[in-house]
């Protein structure tokens, strides 16, 4: 009854101003209101309601409903409840109250609504250009219907460059990337320092746009987006496979079958034990301790093997489909990888053990790159930055899905807010993954991995789904289509809200901690970078001009 | 007399031969002990002559603020480690003696700092400055360190004569106290002296890219990089003559393989520390320099009563 209670109390307060509420089901809550009201009663279910705020969708509705539409996603933790508030917004210049200035978290959310589908949000703290290259002409916003994916709009300007704020007085400017040995993607952070201090920074990324959303609202069809939601991230990709279909299947009310369930889950915890093994030799590398780097990637390569015994590839499992999943697992390769997780398991408590008592890499963590409960709540911060926050929150507990409702498993919580602590949860949570495949693994049934669908899937219904990727959650929202694929699809991965609270974390620290810093959010670009259809070039090559670039890519393609 | 001088110079050249030879043997070492301490197989040992040949091949690439200056700190680099290597003793006496006194040795181990300052201030770019910026608290911490050993050492030794105090070492007679803290001191800042993790601060390569190496490329890299593997048979050797100069007296093949030896020794534990540490900041390097510096100073004191 969480979605209904949540609905009456919201309906006492704002009473008239709520058009229309869906309730699918018991864990999803849609409620349609008033433009008017969209600003208070954000800031009520945030503040008041203490709801996690998630995101912030714009959707070009115009061929269907003649409107726009804004949403805003929120999470209520403790109740199990997803919600989210939608407005409709006339077709012609459309314009929002923003958010930002009650609910800090919606700051990129809602420059990107502006850049991709041109909705004003009126009164954004800072509302400079994010997503779109610098030469993109004014006016042209790529995700709006009318303009195709393919679309190359006149007038890029090449000379137009971004226009950076300036840098405080007595501070001179440090640029870390686009390109850096510790930045694995491209992405600038231009940060303002004094000495060896660093007084502040700012970022500028989504330099890698592959237009994923575009191409799944406009080509892909809804089995094809499984695939490429797995290609959003080289990380952690089946995580986004899982909760795009697990999105859509909300939408639809299908249920994947049991066993399907349990694939889920193990393929994800395993996605998760490779995700952090990987973390903290890169953490280790970043302070320069390659040992622990090396002998971390060491204990990590088994499960790679393994993984592509059950899927045929070390990574990107091409694991899901709407309704189910496409591997199995047979009994030979269960036997195998519980032997797998014991080595591992042995293995990483040696070195969980070594680093505990390490004071040396202590010395470079502790006290660094700190965000507090405050922040966390504020800027809406997820997985292991939260958790190091002591802010108790996992969607695999607070909002089961597939399998975890059937398995037992800690959330693993520190209280030092800083590098340190992160570490410490990371390594935790690899034997808290071991041990939820092991009850998978006990506990998984026989039966079918795909459930029959028939029909044509039904349109215009609405999806959310969080799934707790290793560095957070990870949210999708889906508005199902015509033509066998999704209006709207819109993805928010855990380093879209994790990388905003990067300047608060590196202020007024040493220069030399900025990278572990940043590295200990497990920064995921390409993730974040998710959207748009153009790349920008780097301009480091002197022989090619951009525009040249643009034209041999172009012409290789046609 | 004549006969004489072509022998030291023929001996200074031959103890620069040496240590160009075996100074990527000793890098070839590191590398592959580090290897094995993390589970990976490593390069063979010859894999460092490899990577310097090419190096040396490659394209000349003039880059950064001031070319000249960029190929100026390379080569001053090297002529100075190679110059330092001309007056250590490497399981000989060494070759040129009363060539000047211990001063001289202080001022070329600073100069090889200094060349690191120029190759920043070459490059021009931020992360080469913050790299300097950095080179240069290290340097200020460190010369004295090494000032202090060798002054200790001439106190001992009753004598500024470069080979009287090298050769000598810092204990001279029996075992003063003095001598010993600083064989302690300068084990524990060992690690900085020869630029290796947790103190490779100026280099940093995950933090600022190499610092003031980040726009060297192809013969002038290869340089410096010679130039960097000498420094650590050469530290290694100074440290060998000058507090576990043990055997040097035996016969001649015995001798000069128990200090080559001796040598190996100190580039294991450099290879060791450096495997199993990360990275200080540069607050935390200068902290540590600093409790070092202050029971140098002690010990410095100790030595001038005698002790």
């Amino acid at each position: 009854m969480n979605s209904s209670l949540k609905l009456n109390q919201l309906k006492e307060k704002f009473g008239s101003a709520i058009l229309r509420a869906d309730l699918p089901n018991d864990n999803c809550l849609f409620v349609f209101v008033e433009p008017s009201v969209v600003k208070d009663i954000c800031r009520y279910i945030f503040r008041d309601l203490d709801a996690r705020y998630i995101i912030s969708i714009g959707a070009d509705d115009r061929p269907f409903s003649g409107r726009f539409l804004v949403a805003h996603d929120f999470a209520f933790d403790r109740d199990q409840l997803l919600c989210s508030i939608l407005t409709h917004l006339p077709a012609d210049n459309p314009k929002v109250d923003s958010i930002s200035g009650e609910i800090p978290a919606a700051n990129w959310a809602e420059r990107e609504i502006s850049d991709m589908v041109g909705i004003e949000t009126v009164g954004h703290p800072y509302p400079k250009r994010l997503v779109l290259p610098d030469g993109w002409p004014d006016g042209v916003h790529p995700l709006r219907k009318d303009v195709p994916w393919n679309h190359v709009p006149e007038g890029f300007d090449e000379e137009r460059a971004y226009k950076f704020d300036d840098p405080p007085a007595g501070c001179t400017v440090v640029p870390i990337g686009p390109f850096h040995p510790t930045l694995d993607e491209p992405a600038h952070f231009r940060l303002y320092v004094e000495g060896e201090m660093v007084r502040g920074c700012e970022y500028r990324g989504f330099m890698v746009h592959r237009g994923i959303e575009k191409l799944a609202e406009s080509v892909l069809t809804y089995n094809d987006i499984t695939m490429m939601a797995e290609r959003i991230c080289g990380i952690c990709g089946c995580v986004h496979s899982v909760a795009y279909a697990q999105a859509v299947e909300s939408a639809v009310a299908i249920k994947p079958p049991p066993r399907a369930e349990y694939m889920r889950t193990v393929m994800l915890e395993i996605e998760r034990l490779h995700s952090h093994l990987l973390w903290v030799g890169l953490a280790c590398h970043i302070v320069g301790f390659d040992t622990l780097f090396m002998q971390s990637w060491r204990i990590r390569e088994p499960i790679m093997w393994i993984a592509e015994k059950i899927t045929g590839n070390r990574k990107t499992y091409a694991l899901c489909l709407i309704g189910g999943v496409r591997w199995d697992i047979t009994p030979e390769v269960k036997t195998e990888l519980r032997l797998v997780l014991y080595k591992l398991e042995t293995e990483w408590h040696e070195v969980v053990a070594a680093v505990g008592k390490d004071k040396n890499i202590q010395k470079r963590t502790r006290g660094v790159g700190i965000a507090d409960k405050n922040l966390v709540k504020n800027l809406g911060l997820v997985g292991p930055v939260a958790r190091s926050a002591g802010v108790d929150l996992d969607c695999r507990r607070d909002h089961p899905y597939a399998a975890y409702r059937h398995v037992d498993f800690a959330v693993i919580t520190e209280d030092g807010c800083d590098v340190w602590s992160r570490l410490m949860v990371r390594a935790k949570e690899v034997f808290e993954s071991i041990r939820i495949i092991r009850q998978c693994l006990d506990k998984i049934e026989e039966g079918p991995l795909q459930s029959e669908i028939r029909d044509e899937l039904p349109v215009g219904r609405l999806g959310l789904s969080s799934v707790e990727a290793p560095r957070g959650e990870s949210h999708h929202f889906v508005i199902t289509g015509e033509n066998n694929r999704p209006r709207r699809w819109r993805v928010r991965a855990p380093t879209y809200q994790n990388l905003q609270a990067v300047p608060a974390m590196i202020k007024d620290q040493q220069l030399a901690d900025m990278t572990i810093s940043l590295g200990s959010i497990d920064p995921c670009f390409s993730c974040t970078d998710r959207l748009e259809t153009i790349d920008m070039e780097s301009g480091l090559t002197k022989v090619w001009t951009q525009d040249e670039l643009f034209r041999l890519v172009r012409d290789r393609k046609g | 007399m004549d006969h004489n001088i072509s022998w030291i110079i023929l001996g200074g050249l031959a103890n620069i031969a040496l240590v160009l030879l075996v100074a990527p043997f000793y890098q070839g070492i590191l590398r592959k002990v580090t290897a094995r301490i993390q589970s990976r197989q490593g390069p063979p040992l010859r894999q460092p002559y490899f990577d310097l040949l090419k190096l040396l091949g490659k394209e000349d690439l003039e880059s950064g603020e001031t070319p000249l200056m960029q190929r100026f700190a390379c080569y001053l680099s090297l002529a100075t480690v190679l110059t330092v290597a001309s007056l250590v003793p490497m399981g000989f006496p060494s070759p040129i003696n009363g060539a000047g006194d211990v001063i001289l040795l202080i001022y070329l181990l600073t100069l090889s700092g200094i060349c690191t300052l120029l190759a920043g201030l070459a490059a021009g770019s931020t992360f080469s400055l913050v790299g300097i910026n950095r080179e240069m608290m290290t340097m200020i911490a460190l010369e004295p360190l090494f000032a202090i050993t060798i002054v200790i050492g001439a106190i001992h030794t009753k004598s500024f004569r470069i080979d009287t105090v090298l050769n000598g070492s810092v204990y001279a007679a029996g075992f003063p106290l003095s001598g010993i803290i600083m064989l302690v001191v300068m084990l524990l800042s060992f690690q900085a002296f020869v630029q290796r993790v947790p103190f490779d601060i100026s280099e940093a390569e995950t933090e600022i890219m190499e610092g003031p190496l980040m726009e060297y490329s192809g013969p002038k890299l290869a340089i410096f990089k010679y130039s960097q593997m000498a420094k650590l048979v050469l530290f290694s050797s100074l440290f060998v003559a000058l507090f576990v100069p043990w055997g040097t007296g035996l016969v001649f093949p015995l001798g000069w393989l128990l200090f080559w030896a001796k040598v190996m020794v100190l580039v294991l534990l450099v290879t060791l520390v450096a495997a199993t540490h990360a990275r200080y900041r540069i607050d935390q390097a200068i902290r540590y320099f600093a409790v070092l510096l202050f029971i140098a100073l002690v010990a410095l004191i100790l030595a001038s009563y005698g002790f």
